[in-house]
């Protein structure tokens, strides 16, 4: 059943000729790669030649905080590591809660260094992981994108990647986040599972497993792909493509998949046990059930077939419902129906404006309206609505995934803007696909019209054979032997592309241009966007007035005040936004961080920042705390401090605190 | 003599006020079987006021009143304003009330659940000195004067009325409410019947499937429907859906003109977003058809025709969701040439 992996020869006559181009093609293709990834590494250093290598934002300060200390201690004191400086009293477990794979991916990467010489700091290690990493995922893109489409696309798709602004928004060097890994290892874990669909290799099976592991070790995202992959399996069960391939490309990330991510502290038990994985496991069954049915097909006479199916469809649905039953029984028993808060608030919108108010009040978790998608993914927003339909034809395994990727990530996208970010590369991938095939198109008609042949089918067999052998290639390898119908279609097809219909020249050339305006557009956009609207370090703060540029550098002064001037074991307390930034920079036990992990504990601070002086006295001398941080940006004009974030302070203190009501709390207004 | 006048005296008065106070409780047992008769004959159990009842049941009655009255006041020209949500309001308010009464087995004669109308009904809602909506008052059994007597439900207790009116009622009147009744979204008989119509159906649908024959085996279908769901993410509908924005807005100034792009990041209106999500996907259907259908195109001139055609569209359709977000987010950026290069 292992489809040949040859490419198709072409007309014997031109053999060296081919050869020399494939050659002459590759060694382009590499160097243009490489240059992307220049690019995307150098895009993200804005905010390194405009302020300085610094870590931006408050979760990245955890992430380098961390990062230290396993650069300290070594692996085992990090895995076993109980955290007695944040969320005073009660400590933090940060081996069973933190996802360790942005952690660890540094911490190699700065022992790697070391040893051999080169005396990087953590700090600066920190600093550059996400422009580096986000040049292996332009390569990663490259790859998908090959898989499906072509050379052609594959390195559009790579260019587009590097560039495309809701990406360098968070992996902008500083941004020492998970998401500047995990992006990578989405992208590489779903080429690795194309390349398993297309080839049937298992060795690429394993290699997927592994890169999961990978992406499971690095972001909670990674539901995303654990839910995504099934969906796709079970749309070409649906649709008749099943085949042996499907099968090794996806139970053995099931089961190799499932075990790999249990070793993970976070996730644990997790992995069997929550409603998110299930759909793995159902469509692991589906399919296991369907190849049964075939082979048992294939056995039996088409009559003695369909009475064993009459018999086993009967029986068997009566025995479903019971199992149907004894489930919904059993999820329905649980409050949330063993979905977590934030995949329930994808999949009910209003679920958290309702019910939970601290996934209501990020902003991050928004939904999103029509401007941010022109300014996240820009003029991809135009094109992915031809790469939609230059993926259906043809139609394969791989381009019905990719459209699978871009419709469910961008219906999410639509629901919380931080997922803007899955939403790229699936943009980037069919946006590139659009473009590639558009110019394949018009450089065609040109070329065509330049060389003056009329009706030459050879030549253009020949000429087109080199960048349409790939595609070729591919749909030759998802040719289904059992059903023949389906491939009359896509011979037809590719006896199309032979016949290469004839543009008329002047147009071509006019849409050409018209086309090559959008990128230019677009690269003006990334640029300014990279520089001006992401690379803000959120730490150092300036503004420009008649007089120049004034720097703000507030709140490294308070925390260098607090680490100089108080007690190594003193406690401060603030609201939960500055906790990560205290214990990193200020190292002083915190009482409440950004993990927000304990409402009631976060609501004892809100309801002791509510109250008056002697009611809240009384509740932070029980914390034993002896500073309090509090931000006040009215002298400047900052406009998130802490008197903004009050009433937030009020709902959360008031959802436990009965006694704290927020009309108290606002003048009342008679018109 | 004169003790038997005195006697008669007595008894007479005695009679008499026996009489009266038998008539009283007469009218006033009378009252109350009126209202469970109005009680009964409304589907909610929230009877319908207006000013002559009102007049019937409160004002023209004495002091104490057997019953206290829970009166829910409305205005149906305001239903359609969406920040006053008073159309969930009048069904959380039924909601308490179908439940109290179902709590009590249909015993109850202390409270009774009223609404009261602005257009039928204006003085009464001046008797209670109502001014704004949406409010509730709860009629005590002592109340005289209807505009200090009264318990007014607190502004706040209206984001979520069911708890607030149960809370607000146990409070002021001593009376149990029980447990609320949330008509389930379907019922017994309908889950039942869909039940059946499912195993019915699936042997069929099964067969189907395997066969291949079923509308998803259409690649168009799913074309369309991958389309379909980009058109609506990107347009914001989401965003619409969430925070239940309009699809337009009258302008304040000029009734007659509607306002249908709103100045301002964060905040879009429906056909705001349906618009620009056209202009988003018009351009690269136009793309598609181009590289796809016009190249097998025979005839030379349509060929030159579509082509003109999607160049020209799209650009303007660019061109106008530039501008149109440079206008909505007040940002405008430009290349340039670096100044050393001038």
């Amino acid at each position: 059943m292992a489809a040949p992996e040859t490419s198709t020869a072409a007309v014997p006559t031109l053999y060296t000729n081919n050869t020399l181009r494939n050659a002459f093609g590759g060694v382009l293709s590499f160097f243009i790669l490489l240059l992307i990834g220049v690019m995307a590494f150098s895009i993200r250093l804005f905010s390194v030649i405009k302020y300085e290598s610094v870590i931006h934002e408050f979760d990245p300060y955890f992430n380098y905080r961390v990062t230290q200390f396993l650069a300290k201690n070594g692996i085992y004191e990090f895995w076993n590591w109980f955290d007695d400086r944040t969320w005073y009293p009660l400590g933090r477990v940060i081996g069973g809660t933190v996802y360790p794979g942005l952690t660890l991916t540094a911490g190699t990467i700065w022992w790697l260094l070391n040893s051999l010489n080169i005396p990087l700091s953590v700090e600066t290690v920190c600093v550059f992981t996400a422009p580096i990493f986000s040049a292996f995922a332009s390569w990663a893109t490259y790859l998908l994108t090959k898989e499906v489409k072509g050379t052609g696309a594959g390195l559009t798709a790579a260019a587009l990647l590097a560039m495309v602004p809701s990406y360098i928004s968070r992996s902008v060097a500083g941004s020492y986040d998970n998401e500047a890994v995990a992006i990578f290892a989405l992208i590489f874990t779903f080429y690795l599972y194309i390349k398993t669909l297309n080839t049937g290799s298992l060795f690429y099976a394993t290699l997927n497993s592994i890169a999961y592991f990978y992406m499971v070790c690095s972001w909670g995202g990674y539901t995303f792909i654990i839910n995504l992959i099934p969906m796709h399996v079970l749309l070409c069960i649906v649709t008749g493509r099943f085949s042996s391939r499907l099968y090794i490309a996806y139970a053995p990330l099931v089961v190799l998949g499932t075990l790999l991510a249990a070793l993970v502290p976070v996730v644990g038990f997790n992995a069997v046990m929550t409603s998110e994985h299930f759909a793995s496991f159902l469509v692991f069954i589906i399919i296991h059930v369907v190849a049964f049915v075939y082979y048992i097909k294939g056995i039996l006479s088409p009559k003695m077939f369909k009475v064993a199916v009459t018999l086993v469809v009967s029986v068997g649905l009566a025995v479903c419902c019971a199992v149907i039953a004894v489930l919904i029984a059993l999820v329905a028993s649980s409050p949330t129906k063993g979905w977590s808060g934030r995949s329930l608030s994808l999949l009910d919108p209003t679920y958290a404006s309702k019910y939970i108010p601290i996934i209501a009040s990020v902003s991050e978790h928004q939904p999103p309206t029509w401007p941010s998608y022109f300014m996240d993914i820009n003029v991809l927003a135009f094109l992915v609505p031809a790469g939609i339909i230059a993926c259906f034809l043809p139609l394969s395994d791989a381009s019905s995934f990719v459209v699978l990727y871009i419709a469910t990530s961008v219906y999410f996208s639509g629901v919380m803007v931080r997922l803007m970010l899955v939403l790229a590369p699936a943009a980037c991938i069919t946006s590139g696909i659009a473009l590639s095939q558009a110019f394949d198109v018009f450089t065609g008609s040109i070329k065509f019209q330049l060389t003056g042949a009329s009706s030459n089918t050879e030549v253009d067999a020949a000429e087109t054979s080199s960048s349409t052998a790939e595609s070729q290639t591919d749909a030759v390898k998802t040719e289904k032997p059992e059903e023949t119908a389906k491939n009359r279609p896509s011979r037809k097809s590719k006896k199309k592309e032979r016949e290469h219909g004839e543009k008329p020249s002047t147009e071509a050339k006019a849409e050409k241009k018209r086309l090559l305006a959008l990128p230019l557009e677009s690269s003006v956009h990334c640029v300014w966007a990279a520089a001006e609207a992401y690379s803000a370090p959120s730490i150092v703060l300036t503004s420009r007035s008649h007089d120049g540029l004034h720097v703000f550098d507030d709140f490294r002064e308070a925390y260098a005040w607090l680490r100089h001037n108080t007690d190594v074991d003193d406690k401060v307390a603030s609201w939960w936004d500055y906790g990560y930034q205290t214990t990193a920079m200020a190292n002083r036990t915190v009482i409440v961080d950004n993990n927000t992990w304990n409402n009631t504990h976060i609501a004892t601070v809100g309801t002791a920042m509510s109250s008056p002086e002697r009611a809240a006295w009384e509740i932070f001398h029980s914390l034993d705390v002896k500073y309090v941080l509090v931000v006040f940006g009215g002298l400047v004009g900052y406009p998130s401090d802490d008197i903004n974030k009050f009433l937030w302070m009020v709902r959360i203190g008031g959802g436990v605190f009965p006694h704290i009501k927020e009309p108290d709390y606002l003048v009342s207004s008679l018109c | 003599m004169a003790i038997s006048y005195i006697l008669l005296f007595i008894l007479s008065f005695i009679s008499i006020s026996r009489f009266l106070v038998i008539s009283k409780a007469g009218a006033e047992s009378e009252l109350v079987a009126d209202l469970l008769t109005l009680q009964s004959q409304s589907e909610s159990g929230v009877i319908h006021l207006n000013d002559r009842t009102v007049s019937k049941f409160i004002t023209s009655t004495k002091t104490p009143r057997p019953y206290s009255l829970l009166i829910f006041f409305d205005a149906i020209p305001l239903h359609d304003k969406s920040d006053l949500r008073l159309p969930v309001l009048v069904h959380d308010f039924a909601l308490v009330a179908s439940s109290f009464i179902a709590n009590h087995n249909g015993s109850n004669t202390k409270l009774f659940f009223c609404d009261l109308e602005f257009r039928e009904s204006q003085s009464s809602f001046k008797l209670f000195d109502v001014n704004s909506l949406p409010n509730i008052y709860l009629v005590g059994p002592d109340a005289e004067s209807l505009k200090d007597d009264t318990d007014q439900m607190e502004q706040s207790g209206f984001t979520r009325l069911t708890e607030s009116l149960v809370e607000f009622i146990e409070s002021r009147t001593q009376l149990t409410v029980g447990p609320i009744h949330h008509s389930p979204i379907i019922s017994k008989k309908q889950m039942v019947l869909i039940i059946g119509f499912l195993l019915i159906w699936s042997p069929f649908a099964a067969r189907k499937i395997f066969a291949g024959e079923t509308m998803f085996h259409n690649p168009r279908i799913w074309l369309s429907g991958a389309i379909f769901v980009y058109f609506f993410s990107v347009s914001g509908a989401m965003h619409i859906i969430i925070r239940k924005m309009p699809m337009f807005l009258m302008d304040r100034e000029d009734p007659n003109k509607l306002i249908f792009f709103y100045q301002g990041t964060g905040v879009q209106l429906g056909l705001e977003g349906f618009m620009v999500g056209f202009l988003y996907t018009i351009v690269g259907l136009l793309l598609a058809v181009v590289t796809h259908v016009l190249v097998y195109v025979k005839d030379l001139k349509t060929k030159r025709i579509g082509m003109l055609f999607s160049v020209f569209v799209s650009f303007w359709a660019v061109k106008q969701v530039i501008f149109l977000d440079n206008w909505k987010t007040r940002y405008a950026i430009h290349g340039f040439w670096p100044s050393r290069w001038n």
